[in-house]
């Protein structure tokens, strides 16, 4: 009779035992699908016109530093024709005559991406992070 | 004594899965947390090089320019008039992300300036041109 209740009891808990496979099935499932669609792309640019100074807007527009990309990716600072290797020297001088400037590019819609990117390189190289472009 | 025994013996051979799942919960989390479903734009393009790029940490939106003055973007082919209308869209599912305009070496600037116009109209604060890292 002992022997009875005692197996009695066992089978009660292994009834109450909840079975957690069904439930793992499932996180694993969901686990995968969250690592597969997990899309690590590092994308590395450069910022346009980054609005960090508020005072940015207010800025005349004669202290810029304006730089010209012509239709045939010639580089125009102040009427002169530029090296592309000479843009930070130039960019540089500027910039210290004038530290609150940014620099403005205005890009024939002709010149081609790579131009514009070489000018926006140089300016950060030379310090001067504010970088935009000019629509036209 | 017998049946106790081989009571015993039965339990210690069921392996205890509560810190395995523990650990799956949190996996499972972690991934939720971070997926952030980029809108890739469909084609590579060789990108300008750079000295001083910045990593585009929270980019969502990514717009590319082929050679030949195309613009894609979300892997369509979008036409410059309708680039608007798609980024509102894209901006909607992600409003804090940032976009990056993959632009093509020998892409022209019109096409560039078109695109980030677009952004600026619908509402894109960030715009980064991308670059080839360092």
């Amino acid at each position: 009779m002992r022997k009875h209740d005692f197996s009695f009891g066992q089978g009660q808990e292994e009834e109450n035992e909840i079975n957690l496979t069904p439930m793992l099935d499932v996180v694993f499932i969901m686990l995968i699908f969250f690592i597969v669609t997990a899309s690590f792309i590092k994308e590395v640019g450069i910022d346009v016109n980054r609005p960090d100074a508020p005072t940015t807007q207010s800025t005349p527009e004669d202290s810029n530093i304006l730089v010209q990309i012509r239709e045939n990716d010639e580089v125009w600072i102040d009427r002169r024709l530029i090296d592309p290797r000479a843009l930070r020297a130039n960019i540089e001088r500027l910039h210290a005559e004038n530290p609150e400037g940014s620099v403005v590019i205005q890009a024939n819609p002709k010149s081609s991406n790579k131009m514009l990117v070489t000018v926006m390189d140089s300016a950060r190289q030379a310090g001067v992070y504010n970088v935009s472009i000019a629509s036209n | 004594m017998r049946k106790n025994l081989i009571q015993q013996e039965e339990e210690e051979n069921e392996i205890n899965l509560t810190p395995m799942l523990d650990v799956v919960f949190i996996m499972l989390i972690f991934f939720i947390v971070t997926a952030t479903f980029i809108k890739e734009a469909g084609i590579t393009v060789d990108r300008p090089n750079a000295l001083t790029p910045d990593e585009q940490g929270d980019a969502a939106i990514l717009v590319a320019i082929s050679p030949n003055d195309e613009i894609w973007i979300d892997r369509r082919l979008t036409p410059p008039a309708e680039v608007r209308t798609v980024l509102e869209k894209l901006r909607l599912e992600n409003p804090k992300g940032s976009m990056v305009i993959q632009a093509d070496e020998e892409s022209t600037n019109e096409y560039l300036v078109i695109v980030m116009e677009a952004a600026k109209a619908a509402g894109i604060a960030n715009v980064a041109i991308a670059s080839e890292g360092n």
